[in-house]
């Protein structure tokens, strides 16, 4: 992709080439699915969740394809952040089917979905949530102990994630000691370091402002775009989903119809 | 609405403040029915004693005798009967009587205890009824027995009949009842043992919503409520439950007492009054106990008070002080100061010195917790050791929270199974008769009469045993002293240990030890300077290799006219089915004196050892149940505390089990580590005790280990709760509190 078009469509703080080539990408304008020749990374069917008699989710279609980033914006309540969870398998959805890479994952067991989050998918919540007795290092090289990795591989590759996010330097320090902009970078750090297919990230920027808000998500981006990681925010952000490059608008439970902004492959 | 609303209104909505505020209450109210039981326990022995006074009344009454009173005690298949003869000097009618007897018996007749009636009634005369030598005419009410199933018989006389020991009495009854003072030291160790776990429970439960309560306080405080109202809002909070569980640990009293009737103690069960306590006590634990609860919530507003901005979001803790570490050595150097203490009332320090000792772990163990969690940070190779050192290091108060009432509880394990085995150790008593034995002292002038009473009694109640006279002399060689039993060599045969291998010479003649010198032996009365000192006929047959170390027997025949005997004792070898048939006879023949054998005195501290054993195990099941529900507790308000950070860490694909390994680990590095220095500790307070009580050199068993091991297994089954509590997280990972 030309690094103009990525400028025209990035705002300000996003000075990078956009790092997700979306090969034979097309967009169908009546669902949160893209016209695509190959299989979707990830894909919902049908998805329905309800609380009570109320539904968060009331039959929505999505695909993400490798290397995608897609924002999910909508008002409070629109069912954007019980999409993102049910997408990455945190819920339950009621009815409806996903797909990750073409296998059915919705019907696997709490411990196979577990062990699915843990590698296949990375999060980033808002305000971080990282643990707070540990240091920066320890948080980004949790996940990569958790998958088995030595302490020595996980220490060095957590300094490393934390290195390219710009926390040299700040790798032994406490959530605490951070300011938010920087915690939020170790968990897009601890988000990425175990390289996942899929980051999801919830209101990555609601605790921060809007200028560190927006660096904080193009260093998520642009962590992933190393990777080939899709790329998955849920905001409320409006200016911030308008630089994405493909954002999908959710409410009452439902993909607004047109509202599937998919960047026009060349 | 001001603040006390607010809380209330808290209350009401907010579930988990809802199950703190039970919990808080329910730890109140067992620390409220703990205490007022303990406390009831000095004055339940006193009303067991005031009861019981007419058994052993004294004089301090004054004014002219109404009564010639005599008490002995006596038993049957081990079971304690006490005989009290009585009779009056005055008009019976006139005689002032105790509770529960209605009228003094006429002579010939005898009033028994209900139990005491009922074996009367299915046990042949010869075994007991003969032994009191009067018709029973009556029960004893339940106010004149110190509990329930005592056998207590009161014999009524003419003053002439009375046992020559009888002596006058003011009153039946008169005196003053004394408190029973090792079940008041028990007590007040219990007190210790038990409110300290009690109140750590207490801390435990309301810990549950801590984190949430200091930043809605902290809020509070930003939006400009002044301290004294966060204040405010905090002991109408805590004192809502602190009150409610008083109230409720009151109530609960008569159900603790019904149970603790059920707990022997010093030969019989209680009556539930007599755990009744005054309105005084009561008022003052009920109010006592909620102000400390709320006292100590109010003390942890600090931070939130003067730095309400830390409150709402993280913040750093200071690294503990090593200072800490000395109060452990400090507080045990007080504590054996005062053992040292000579004089005055040594109960009370030894008391508070043990309570700042059973207290000093809580202020060491988050030292060590946070030591330990320094030792994991650096040599974590996976990630729950990772979560769990980091936790112990970051907040070890909290840490150590979750076992502090475990360490409690092995610290006095650890004190009472050093106490135990040392105690049953010097238990045992010495007798010059074998333990079949049965015998009592008489006059040695009326001796002779006595076996003869005695063997005629046997001999009606058909039994083959005969009653022997064995005399109790001194022998000297030297410096040296040595026991001689004054006896024929065939009646000391049949009553003495070690005497089984002797033959007898036909003739009268010594029979020695081995160790006893052959040559220089003289026979001394008693000590004095009137002393008549004799020696043995040098002529005499001696017989040396019997198997009672240091005892001489010497045949009447040979013992010097001149020196007194110390004692003389009518015994006969009686057991098994002829045992209380012939303790009847012997009885008969007695003359009142008290017939003993090795068995009864050895039955006497076979029941407080017993009595000692079955209140340190209730104390310490009440005080592992205590600890381990306020492990558990504090483990699920771990969880619960960091709800934000699982459930991301769960949402992000951690396994519970690792998480769950995490939390256990970080209840059981601590509490291992804790309990393995309460152990020690509560095994020196028990030698210190211990020296106390003895000189001798305190007795160790492999059991010592047992807490330790109990202790940790407890934390751990109680941090396992962090699994369902993770598991509920897991449900909803993300989902706002």
């Amino acid at each position: 992709m030309p690094a103009a078009t990525a400028m025209t469509i990035c705002p300000k703080w996003w000075a990078g080439p956009l790092p997700h080539p979306v090969p034979g990408h097309n967009v169908d304008h009546t669902k949160g699915t893209s016209v695509n020749n190959t299989t979707p990374l990830l894909s919902g069917r049908g998805l329905v969740k309800r609380y009570g008699r109320q539904h968060a989710l009331a039959g929505v279609d999505i695909d993400i394809h490798t290397g995608e980033v897609l924002a999910i914006v909508g008002p409070s309540g629109s069912g954007k952040t019980s999409l993102l969870h049910v997408l990455a398998g945190i819920l339950r959805a009621e009815e409806g089917q996903i797909s990750l890479a073409g296998q059915r994952i919705d019907r696997l067991s709490e411990t196979r979905r577990s062990e699915l989050r843990r590698t296949e998918f990375g999060f980033v919540f808002q305000q971080g949530l990282l643990v707070m007795e540990l240091t920066a290092e320890e948080n980004v090289a949790l996940p990569l102990l958790l998958g088995g990795s030595s302490r020595p591989e996980a220490i060095s590759s957590a300094r490393d994630w934390l290195g390219r996010l710009g926390l040299a330097g700040k790798e032994r320090r406490r959530p605490g000691e951070l300011s938010g902009g920087e915690a939020q970078r170790v968990a897009i750090a601890r988000a990425i370091a175990h390289r996942p297919k899929v980051i999801f990230a919830d209101e990555p920027t609601g605790a921060l402002d809007t200028r560190t808000g927006h660096a904080t998500v193009g260093a998520l981006i642009d962590s992933a775009a190393s990777t080939g990681a899709a790329v998955i925010i849920v905001t409320h952000d409006r200016e911030l989903a308008a630089g994405l490059p493909r954002t999908v608008s959710i409410r009452d439970g439902r993909i607004e119809p047109a509202r599937d902004t998919a960047v026009p492959v060349a | 609405m001001n603040l006390v609303q607010l809380a209330l209104r808290v209350l009401r909505a907010d579930r988990r403040t809802q199950v703190s505020t039970v919990l808080t209450a329910l730890g109140v109210a067992v620390a409220t029915g703990l205490v007022l039981l303990l406390v009831s326990l000095p004055f339940a022995t006193r009303a067991r004693a005031e009861r019981s006074l007419w058994q052993t009344p004294d004089d301090a009454a004054g004014g002219p005798a109404e009564v010639m009173w005599s008490s002995a005690e006596d038993e049957l298949d081990g079971r304690r009967i006490t005989r009290v003869d009585v009779a009056p000097l005055i008009d019976p009618a006139t005689v002032q009587l105790p509770a529960g007897i209605a009228e003094l018996p006429a002579p010939g007749e005898v009033l028994l205890s209900p139990d005491l009636a009922a074996l009367v009634d299915s046990r042949p005369a010869a075994q007991l009824a003969d032994r009191f030598g009067a018709r029973p005419a009556g029960t004893l009410g339940d106010a004149a027995l110190r509990y329930p199933e005592q056998l207590v018989a009161l014999v009524g006389h003419a003053p002439d009949t009375m046992p020559a020991e009888a002596m006058k009495r003011t009153a039946l009854g008169s005196g003053h009842a004394e408190v029973d003072p090792l079940l008041s030291l028990l007590s007040g160790v219990g007190v210790v043992v038990l409110l300290v776990p009690s109140l750590v429970l207490v801390a435990s439960a309301s810990r549950l919503t801590a984190a949430r309560r200091e930043r809605r306080l902290a809020a509070l405080r930003l939006a400009g409520a002044t301290p004294a109202q966060v204040t405010a809002m905090v002991a109408a909070e805590t004192g809502l439950a602190a009150a409610a569980g008083a109230v409720l640990g009151v109530a609960a009293g008569p159900l603790l007492h019904v149970l603790a009737t059920y707990v022997a103690w010093d030969g019989g069960t209680w009556f539930a009054g007599d755990f009744a306590l005054g309105l005084v006590p009561v008022v003052l634990v009920a109010v006592t106990i909620p102000a400390l609860v709320v006292g100590a919530a109010v003390a942890g507003l600090r931070r939130v008070v003067n730095r309400p901005l830390t409150a709402t979001g993280g913040h750093t803790r200071k690294p503990l002080s090593g200072i800490r570490l000395l109060f452990v050595p400090a507080a045990a150097g007080l504590f054996f100061l005062s053992l040292t203490r000579d004089g005055g009332d040594m109960l009370l320090p030894i008391l508070v010195s043990l309570g700042i000792l059973m207290w000093s772990p809580t202020v060491v163990g988050p030292w060590v917790t946070s030591a330990l969690g320094g030792v994991f940070a650096r040599v974590w190779r996976r990630p729950a050791t990772l979560l769990a050192g980091r936790r112990l290091r970051d907040d070890p108060k909290a840490a150590y929270r979750a076992s502090a009432g475990v360490v409690l509880a092995v610290f006095a394990g650890s004190m009472a199974l050093t106490l135990m085995p040392s105690l049953e150790s010097e238990a045992g008593y010495f007798s010059r008769f074998r333990d079949s034995v049965l015998y009592f002292g008489a006059d040695p002038d009326k001796a002779g009469a006595a076996v003869a009473a005695a063997d005629a009694r046997l001999a009606r109640y058909g039994l083959g045993e005969r009653a022997v006279s064995i005399g109790e002399g001194e022998l000297r060689a030297g410096e040296q002293y040595y026991t001689a039993m004054v006896a024929d060599c065939a009646a000391a045969k049949r009553v003495l240990p070690g005497t089984e291998s002797i033959t007898c010479r036909p003739n009268p003649a010594i029979y020695l030890d081995s160790a006893v010198p052959l040559s220089g032996l003289r026979a001394t009365g008693s000590d004095g300077p009137e002393t008549p000192s004799v020696p043995l006929p040098e002529d005499a047959p001696v017989v040396t290799g019997h198997g009672a170390p240091n005892v001489v027997i010497v045949d009447p025949a040979l013992w010097p006219k001149d020196v007194p005997l110390l004692g003389v004792s009518v015994a006969v070898a009686a057991d098994g089915a002829t045992r209380e048939a012939a303790r009847t006879a012997m009885l008969a023949a007695s003359g009142g004196a008290q017939v003993i054998s090795r068995e009864m005195k050895l039955g006497d501290q076979d029941t407080q050892l017993a009595d000692l054993r079955r209140v340190t195990i209730i104390g310490l099941v009440t005080a592992s149940v205590l600890g381990g529900l306020s492990a558990a507790i504090a483990t699920a308000g771990s969880v619960l505390d960091r709800r934000r950070t699982f459930g991301a860490l769960l949402a992000a694909g951690t396994p519970v089990r690792t998480l769950a390994r995490a939390l256990r680990a970080e209840a059981a590095l601590p509490a291992l580590v804790a309990t393995v220095g309460a152990g020690a500790l509560g095994t020196a307070v028990g030698v210190g005790l211990f020296g106390l009580v003895s000189k001798s050199l305190p007795t160790f068993s492999p059991w010592l280990a047992a807490p330790v091991v109990l202790g940790t297994l407890v934390a751990l089954l109680a941090a396992s709760v962090c699994t369902p509590a993770l598991k509920r997280v897991r449900a909803e990972p993300l989902a706002e509190e």
